[in-house]
């Protein structure tokens, strides 16, 4: 045999493992241009269309703010310390999901472990990839930043700066991150769903606290809320939080003081590297056990669970025939037991609701103008757009999962075209729970009339068809059978044209409602919109339930075809 | 070719792992010397896969301690993972490199030289039979093409230990009768096989010495013809594991 003990035992392979990456990079990005061009030049698409939009929101705000120097003075700054903080938050939460799933949730982290690698090497290229990952945020929100900024000052030298104060910054989430993705599978193996409850949880009072806070000051006038908030959001400025530094340091160089700006670009890169250091060594030295307390738990007992569950489901579930409340039934059991899905349906409803809560400061500012109509419209739009994203992300690919099961389904007593009725009220019924709340939420907090509340919630309504119809219909017509990871169903060709068909169909009905509730901008509250305005939201509401139901249709006949 | 001052090639000595309050492997003590090829058998949830992920280093034992080669793992874990290869049941690729790729990666991470690897990828793809799809990405691969390339990957740098889960599951007969030469080959050569299977046909024909494994407890470890005596019966190894894993249940 041969004795390669002593050869690979001590040769660090990081950069081995680093090629390998970059060849798989290589042959995807060579696969993507030649099997799907379409697909590839589609998200080049919206990339763009995200881009371009959020430099155009950019520039208003710097433009706006250009117009009165002395409140630019202190709202530019500030801006940046909310931007970098909200980043950090961002950042953290998402390098920490990617790490753990990463180093103890991926077979390829146990196959790494099983090779003569040191640790080191493992966390190290696992490190790296999660700071590329968390670097599309410079792509996608910095760079549409800094050319916005860049319009406000004359010096060059602004977008080397500004570009190095961002890479500076990403490796500190990202740190944080790994660090809180070891210290979950270290501190509390096998209990990702109850951490995540008690994330939900802690968010849910927050967004109560917020709520209740906001009420209290909600008759005040908005000077008295500018400062009260500020002094509430005073904790963001401390000298010791990162987001500080760099903020501080790009609004040093935007006004051309470059050894300050450079003093906080040092202090700014000696944490991140240490960081860097601290978390990629704290986390290889203990990454075995980590590894082995992660994977060692059982799943505990779900006879319980089963059974609330199932209940609550045939009362949900109550209007299907019993072969469909049974199939509907045993997705939502799915659904609760897979954290990913739901705790990110939490996360992003639960950002909305802090969002809306605290939207009763704005009401005596909005209510006098034109604003009470626009701003529910704002709210709608935002709804609708996170409930695109949820469809397209965890509604499409039912069907396709359904792919190993399908000679299951095959032998039912019922036509096969009748299992996405199954699929398609399991999702109306957890998309209208969260947005038809929202919706009602926005509405209470806002003072809306019951004229407009009642039109947004029917919007509301008409939107979920829609949006539910295409990812059930579209997913069953474009499946893909025999893959079981959800983010490859969803990232596919049908999965893409999906996500295409929900936006164009989202901006379609908004288009409609937008312009009626700019018909009706200057009318007063409960009073009845004109019968164009109206005429134009019921045709709105009607396309998306005609859609919907074309799209059930369409999948369902080809659903009934499928060769099992 | 063996030195018979050798350490063993596998050393298992009171070993326990749990998860939670379920004991999954109870102080399994087991040595393996070099050259022989072992046939890991067991009921499902047995606690067969624990012993073998404690044994390739994924898991680690709550008491006793594990050696391949005379490295304990965790200690001197490098050492022992250069020292052996590990087929899992369910066999893990790059899904965007092609089979020779990742070939390529493997042999360049144990050191192989580029004429030993070569001559190394060369002899396995013609006796496992993979050229015709070595150059397609391992995404379009079925489970019998991953096992294969897997199972290449694996003896590549001619490892003192083979770890191996299910290795026939997947394989077609003309690739199971040249797994089967290979392990009888590596054993010859001085290698040691370690092979968890329910195939007890195969274990009948190749192993050299049986272990049985109930309820996380080694129940029994011996040759074909020891086994026999200790069930008490002169009949196939099928039904030798059916008489000792229903007594371990009683």
């Amino acid at each position: 045999m041969a004795d390669t003990a002593g050869v690979v035992a001590s040769a660090p392979r990081l950069g081995l493992l680093l090629r390998v990456r970059a060849r798989t990079v290589y042959n995807r990005v060579g696969q993507a241009i030649s099997d799907a061009p379409i697909r590839l030049a589609a998200a080049v698409f919206l990339v763009s269309l995200i881009w371009l939009g959020l430099y155009g929101l950019f520039r208003l705000v710097f433009m706006q703010l250009s117009r009165t120097p002395l409140e630019a003075t202190v709202a530019i700054p500030m801006i940046f310390n909310f931007f970098f903080v909200a980043m950090l938050a961002l950042l953290a939460f998402s390098n920490a999901i990617i790490a753990y799933g990463a180093l103890f949730g991926r077979s390829e982290a146990s196959y790494l472990l099983t090779l003569p690698l040191s640790p080191l090497d493992v966390v190290s290229l696992k490190y790296l990839e999660s700071l590329v990952l968390a670097s599309w945020s410079v792509v996608l929100l910095g760079l549409p930043l800094m050319f916005a900024m860049a319009e406000t000052t004359d010096q060059p030298i602004f977008y080397v700066l500004f570009l190095a104060f961002f890479l500076a910054f990403i490796p500190i989430p990202a740190s944080l991150g790994m660090l809180l993705a070891w210290g979950v599978a270290r501190f509390f193996p096998r209990r990702l769903t109850k951490a995540a409850t008690i994330t939900a949880a802690i968010m849910l009072v927050f967004t109560i606290a917020s709520a209740l806070r906001a009420l209290r000051i909600g008759d005040t006038a908005a000077e008295v809320w500018l400062r009260s908030f500020l002094n509430r959001m005073g904790f963001v400025q401390s000298a010791l939080l990162p987001n500080n530094w760099a903020a501080a340091g790009i609004d040093h160089a935007v006004h051309g003081k470059f050894s300050e700006a450079a003093r906080y670009l040092g202090v700014t890169l000696a944490n991140a590297f240490f960081l860097s250091w601290l978390a990629v060594t704290i986390v290889s030295k203990y990454f075995d056990t980590a590894y082995d307390r992660a994977t060692s738990g059982r799943s505990g007992g779900k006879r319980a669970a089963a059974e609330a569950s199932g209940g609550a489901a045939g009362w949900v579930f109550c209007y299907l025939d019993a072969p469909l409340r049974l199939v509907a039934a045993k997705d939502l059991r799915t659904f609760l037991r897979d954290p990913a899905q739901w705790s990110q349906l939490t996360i992003l409803f639960g950002l909305l609701m802090l969002y809306l809560t605290n939207m009763p400061t704005l009401r005596l500012e909005f209510s006098a103008s034109g604003w009470f109509l626009i701003i529910p419209f704002l709210n709608l739009c935002a709804v609708s757009l996170i409930l695109a994203t949820f469809t397209c992300r965890f509604v499409f690919p039912l069907v396709s999962l359904e792919g190993q099961k399908l000679w299951l389904i095959g032998v039912l007593p019922m036509r096969r075209g009748r299992l996405l009725l199954a699929k398609f009220a399991f999702s109306m019924t957890v998309t209208l729970l969260v947005a038809v709340g929202s919706m009602s939420l926005a509405a209470y907090m806002l003072h809306l009339d019951v004229i407009w509340t009642t039109i947004h919630l029917v919007v509301t309504f008409g939107i979920c068809f829609g949006l539910c119809g295409f990812s059930v219909g579209i997913g069953a017509r474009l499946p893909v059978f025999g893959q079981t990871n959800v983010a490859r169903i969803a990232n596919g060709l049908g999965g893409t044209l999906n996500l295409l068909a929900s936006v164009a169909l989202v901006a379609l009905v908004l288009a409609g409602v937008g312009v009626a509730t700019w018909r009706c901008r200057n009318l007063s509250p409960n009073t009845l919109p004109d019968a164009r305005s109206l005429l134009l939201c019921a045709a709105s509401i009607a396309t998306s339930i005609a859609a919907g139901l074309w799209a059930l249709r369409m999948g369902a006949r080809h659903f009934d075809r499928v060769q099992v | 070719m063996i030195d018979p001052a050798a350490p063993p090639a596998i050393s298992l000595i009171g070993v326990r792992k749990s998860y939670g309050r379920h004991v999954a492997v109870k102080g399994l003590t087991l040595e393996i010397p070099p050259g022989e090829l072992f046939a890991f058998l067991g009921p499902n949830g047995a606690g067969k896969t624990t012993t073998i992920k404690m044994i390739v280093g994924l898991l680690q034992p709550e008491a006793g301690h594990v050696a391949v080669c005379g490295h304990r793992i965790g200690a001197n874990g490098l050492a022992a993972k250069a020292a052996l290869a590990y087929v899992p049941d369910q066999p893990f690729l790059y899904e965007k490199l092609t089979g020779r790729e990742f070939l390529y990666f493997v042999a360049e991470m144990y050191g192989l030289h580029r004429a030993e690897r070569e001559r190394m990828i060369d002899s396995l793809i013609r006796r496992l039979d993979i050229t015709e799809f070595l150059d397609q990405l391992t995404e379009s691969y079925s489970h019998g093409m991953k096992q294969k390339v897997v199972l290449a990957a694996a003896l590549l740098h001619r490892p003192a230990v083979l770890v191996i889960d299910e290795p026939m599951v997947g394989l077609d007969p003309r690739t199971v009768r040249s797994v089967k030469d290979l392990f009888t080959e590596h054993t010859r050569a001085g290698g040691t096989v370690f092979m968890s299977t329910h195939t007890l046909d195969i274990a009948e024909a190749l192993a050299d010495r049986i272990g049985i494994i109930h309820q996380g407890e080694l129940i029994a470890v011996g040759t074909l013809d020891e086994l026999r005596r200790k069930a008490r019966r002169e009949h196939s190894l099928e039904e030798i594991f059916l008489e000792l894993t229903e007594t371990g249940d009683g």
